[in-house]
């Protein structure tokens, strides 16, 4: 038994402690963000945000990570909402400028890997609000636990997005 | 074409019967009727396969609605190329001339929602994809009918956003069809449960390309906005009530038997069960992390005979030129071939004789295979996955179990792209759902780990090309041969149904159908046609270790992301590249010299201008094979596939010392004829480049006597984002071409030689194998 905080709500989970974090997302709590990759933190498709800080679900166990502060995908809108002060009615149709970006630069081809890709964009620019190309290039390659990979090559336009995210951010919306 | 009495020619074709009122809102339906050579011969209707829509009546590629809305159904599924979501509607609204957004709804993949099958690659369909033929059939229906409404002659009527005009009167398509069923009946050939599908015959009139006003716009991919938003249902995410998971426990090697499955250890896993048919083994619980634990326990447990009959990658390109069966299958020559090219060999100024070889590759896609699988009490089959032929699948399926396909339907879903692996029908964990959820009567969700996607699924096969050619004294090419070699690419047999003894199509063999053959066919086609003397031969065989490994498996290929044509486009645009150093000339001005095909030229100069390429001969003057110091050097490639023409210039920096190599710039020109939708075109290029630089540089499927050894990421690394150079796309808008081009897929061919021919650029030798990586390129640079 664990209580985990997920986008914002209180959940007690009776998964074993020795369960990885994603297994308890995606079939407890029918969170469909993160994405089954390896299962070895090698590649990031199951990423979440742990106060704050990219984790890779896949190999995170759900003992470590009780009361602390989780956000996956779906947690994105309203962690926006919550740092800009939306209210609840403004913040209902609102995506995370990081989402935002990754449609209007049209950034996903079959898209598995990029949760992990938003996830890490989002603690990229949460602490860095105009990333430089070497710095996005150096935060999805060097900063986690394994490069972020995509086996579709759509690197370009997710640098592409990063940018145009901290464009749209830098706007407030 | 096939032609049939019944399809009368009153809509170029097709036949339109109405039917008053049936029910409230009515709409336009156009259905499909068979006229396949199985059809005539039966000389009636083909019957209406139970789980699949009516093929004259039910089965509907597009409806009209009253409400000027307009839902389209392909067979395709979506791996991410998006043209479904994308170029499909706007040749949809195109053809039909209605605006974009009318098309609100697209139907893909499901077997018993859509109507045409086939797989997700050629979407485009060398200009006439099957939806366009059906839009085409369903606008000049629509016309018919507004002549009559309006009391007007056909010839006489114009469209526009979905409104039919003439004589002062106009009517909308929503208002034509209300209140009435149409149906529209179109000739169709071909085999549903084929890797092709059905294809639309006929010939009816297309939208004059001058008149485009939709086509040749960046549109965005409707579906990106669900997947990002995390409200996209990914075959992922399909849980059904009672479903147990599963996760198998593969053979010890690619030619090992069962002799006895562990036991689960019930203390730790109370809930888990062991299941085993022949050499399969799963081990199911209703928890993920409970099937998981359990079968790694099982795995510890589970006893496999050893088998050592593969060569193993060291010695693989000896095997295959030594120990492979070459002869069994007969020599393909290309329809190009031509002239003496043994006597202008014999009469050449200057000759290069060499070979070149590609490794085995993985097609990784970045989550593993998984699937969904329900057997009902009445025996019908429900599987939910990614699959990029799910028509093939039903038929797979249903050949396993000894049922028909009738009784099989596959749920299609969004997953990870699969770059070809799964266009034969599967993936690797579709057949094994369907034998535990049989076996369990319960549905059975498996899960592929990390380290099965690697070893047990298939692979794009090695090959290898002996290549001779000439030039004259005056630096022109006089002569060209290529023997192309590799084994059988195209190995479809669901692996469970294997390992499990159940019944599958035959193992690659010389007598199997068409893909799946070990003959091995030219796909490069022959751009460089000034030539005179011209010989290509595909030279086939079996693949590695299936004659001896007592499960028939060894090492299954399959077709990988612009197939067969990468293995033969690298040998010949590095040799080209060779070729040209050899008649001390610039590498895109001898292919210049050397065609006189307008459309390769275009790409050729526009590369050429957008790279910003130095023209001259290569090695460059400061060449150097060893040392510290970073050397540079460029390199250039093209290719014509499926009516789309490429060429590439990679520019890279290598360290002779630790040949270390880096791609910085990229820069790659496309003419496709029409281009669709410029946006979604660049960044599909994009993503091929990156591909293809990452295959160029980093990827091989190693393996030992045993199995392949990669089994992750860090064993087979793929390209990062720091790895990523600048990459240039040009776009080459071609209308006078009529028609468009594939091009999605094929970028990923063209970083290899390009690389390969910078390298040498750079340092004055040649690496003549793929990949480039340092260990390899030392030895090149001291041999």
């Amino acid at each position: 038994m664990a209580t985990l905080l997920v986008n914002g709500e209180r959940h007690e989970v009776r998964a074993a402690d020795d369960t990885p974090l994603l297994y308890v997302l995606r079939n407890d709590l029918e969170l469909i963000g993160p994405q089954f990759g390896c299962g070895l933190a090698q590649c990031g498709a199951c990423a979440v945000l742990v106060d704050g800080k990219e984790a890779r679900s896949c190999v995170t166990l759900v003992s470590e990570v009780a009361g602390r502060e989780i956000t996956t995908l779906e947690g994105l809108p309203a962690r926006w909402a919550k740092q800009k002060g939306l209210s609840a009615e403004e913040a209902k149709d609102t995506l995370h400028p990081v989402q935002q970006a990754w449609i209007e630069e049209q950034t996903p081809q079959c898209g598995f890997c990029q949760n992990g890709m938003m996830i890490k964009a989002t603690e990229l620019l949460e602490s860095n609000a105009h990333p430089t190309v070497a710095q996005i290039k150096d935060a999805f390659t060097n900063s986690g636990p394994s490069p972020n990979l995509c086996r579709c090559g759509t690197y370009l336009a997710i640098i592409d997005a990063v940018r145009h995210a901290a464009d749209l951010m830098a706007k407030g919306r | 074409m096939a032609t049939v009495e019944e399809n009368t020619t009153k809509v170029y074709g097709a036949t339109l019967s109405r039917r008053q009122f049936v029910k409230a809102g009515g709409a336009l339906v156009v259905g499909v009727s068979l006229v396949g050579p199985e059809l005539m011969k039966a000389g009636a209707k083909a019957a209406v396969m139970k789980n699949s829509l009516d093929p004259t009546l039910i089965s509907s590629w597009i409806e009209i609605h009253p409400d000027n809305t307009v839902l389209i159904r392909t067979g395709k599924n979506d791996f991410g190329q998006g043209t479904t979501f994308t170029a499909y509607r706007q040749i949809v609204a195109e053809e039909l001339s209605v605006p974009f957004e009318a098309i609100t709804t697209v139907v893909a993949g499901d077997t018993d929602r859509t109507p045409d099958g086939s797989g997700a690659f050629d979407f485009l369909g060398h200009g006439t994809p099957n939806i366009r033929k059906a839009a085409a059939y369903t606008h000049q229906a629509l016309l018919d009918l507004a002549a009559e409404k309006l009391g007007m002659p056909k010839e006489k009527l114009s469209v526009m956003d979905g409104v039919v005009s003439g004589g002062g009167k106009s009517i909308s398509y929503g208002e034509l069809v209300k209140d009435q069923q149409l149906k529209l009946t179109i000739p169709v050939s071909g085999e549903l449960t084929s890797i092709f599908g059905l294809t639309v015959e006929g010939n009816p009139p297309m939208k004059p390309v001058s008149e485009y006003t939709i086509i040749g716009k960046s549109y965005q991919n409707s579906i990106i906005n669900k997947k990002v938003a995390a409200k996209q249902t990914w075959a992922t995410d399909v849980r059904l009530p009672g479903m147990l998971h599963a996760r198998m426990v593969h053979p010890k090697t690619l030619g090992s038997t069962l002799i006895s499955a562990g036991a689960v250890d019930t203390k730790k896993f109370p809930n888990a069960r062991v299941i085993v048919k022949g050499n399969l083994v799963g081990v199911v619980a209703p928890t993920e992390w409970e099937a998981i634990q359990a079968a790694q326990q099982v795995a510890g447990g589970t006893k496999w005979t050893e088998w050592k009959g593969l060569p193993g990658s060291t010695g693989l390109y000896e095997y295959l030129r030594k120990e492979s069966d070459w002869t069994t299958a007969p020599v393909n020559k290309s329809e190009a071939s031509k002239g003496d090219v043994g006597g202008a060999l014999a009469a050449a100024h200057k000759k290069l004789s060499a070979t070149y070889q590609l490794s085995y590759m993985k097609h990784a896609p970045i989550g593993p295979t998984m699937a969904v699988a329900e057997v009902k009490p009445d025996g019908s089959v429900h599987i939910y996955t990614h699959n990029q032929n799910p028509q093939a699948l039903r038929g797979e399926i249903a050949m396993m179990l000894g049922t028909t396909a009738d009784h099989v339907v596959v749920h299609a879903y969004p997953g990870p792209g699969h770059y070809g692996r799964s266009n034969g029908g599967n993936a690797g964990a579709e057949d094994e759902a369907v034998i535990l959820a049989k076996e369990l009567g319960k549905p059975v969700r498996v899960q592929w780990m990390r380290a099965d996607d690697m070893q047990w699924s298939t692979q794009s096969p090695a090959a290898f090309t002996d290549v001779e050619l000439g030039v004259n004294e005056h630096g022109k090419l006089v002569a060209y041969q290529a023997d192309h070699f590799m084994p059988a690419m195209q190995d479809d047999r669901p692996i469970g149904a294997v390992l499990a003894g159940l019944p599958t199509m035959n193992a690659p063999e010389l007598e199997s159908k068409s893909v799946t053959s070990i003959t091995n066919r030219i796909a490069d086609p022959w751009i460089y046609g000034s030539v005179a003397n011209l010989m290509e031969r595909g030279h086939g065989t079996f693949q590695v270790g299936q004659k001896t490994s007592p499960l028939a498996v060894g090492l299954r290929d399959h077709s990988m992301r612009t197939p067969v044509q990468f293995q033969q486009n690298f040998p010949r645009e590095l040799a080209m590249n060779e070729a040209a150093a050899l008649a001390g000339t610039d590498a895109i001005q001898f292919r210049i010299d050397n065609t006189n095909d307008e459309r390769l030229i275009g790409v050729l100069k526009a590369v050429r201008d957008g790279s910003g390429w130095d023209t001259r001969p290569s090695p460059q003057a400061g060449a150097q094979l060893s040392g510290a110091k970073v050397v540079r050097g460029r390199g250039v490639s093209a290719m014509l596939r499926s009516g789309t023409y490429w060429a590439c210039v990679c520019e890279i920096a290598v360290t002779p010392a630790t040949g270390a190599m880096a791609v910085e710039k990229y820069t790659i020109a496309v003419d496709p004829g029409i281009v669709v939708n410029p946006a979604q075109l660049k960044r599909q290029v994009e993503g091929g480049a990156v591909m293809g630089i990452s295959h160029a540089l980093l990827e091989e499927a190693t393996f030992d006597e045993s199995g392949i050894t990669v089994d992750d990421w860090n064993s087979y690394p793929i390209l990062t984002m720091a790895d990523v150079p600048e990459i240039k796309v040009v776009l080459i808008h071609n209308p006078k071409v009529g028609s468009y081009g594939g091009g999605s897929e094929a970028a990923n061919a063209l970083a290899a030689p390009a690389i390969a021919a910078a390298f040498h650029d750079a340092t004055g030798k040649v690496p003549r194998r793929i990949p480039l990586k340092p260990v390899y390129v030392q030895a090149v640079l001291k041999a």
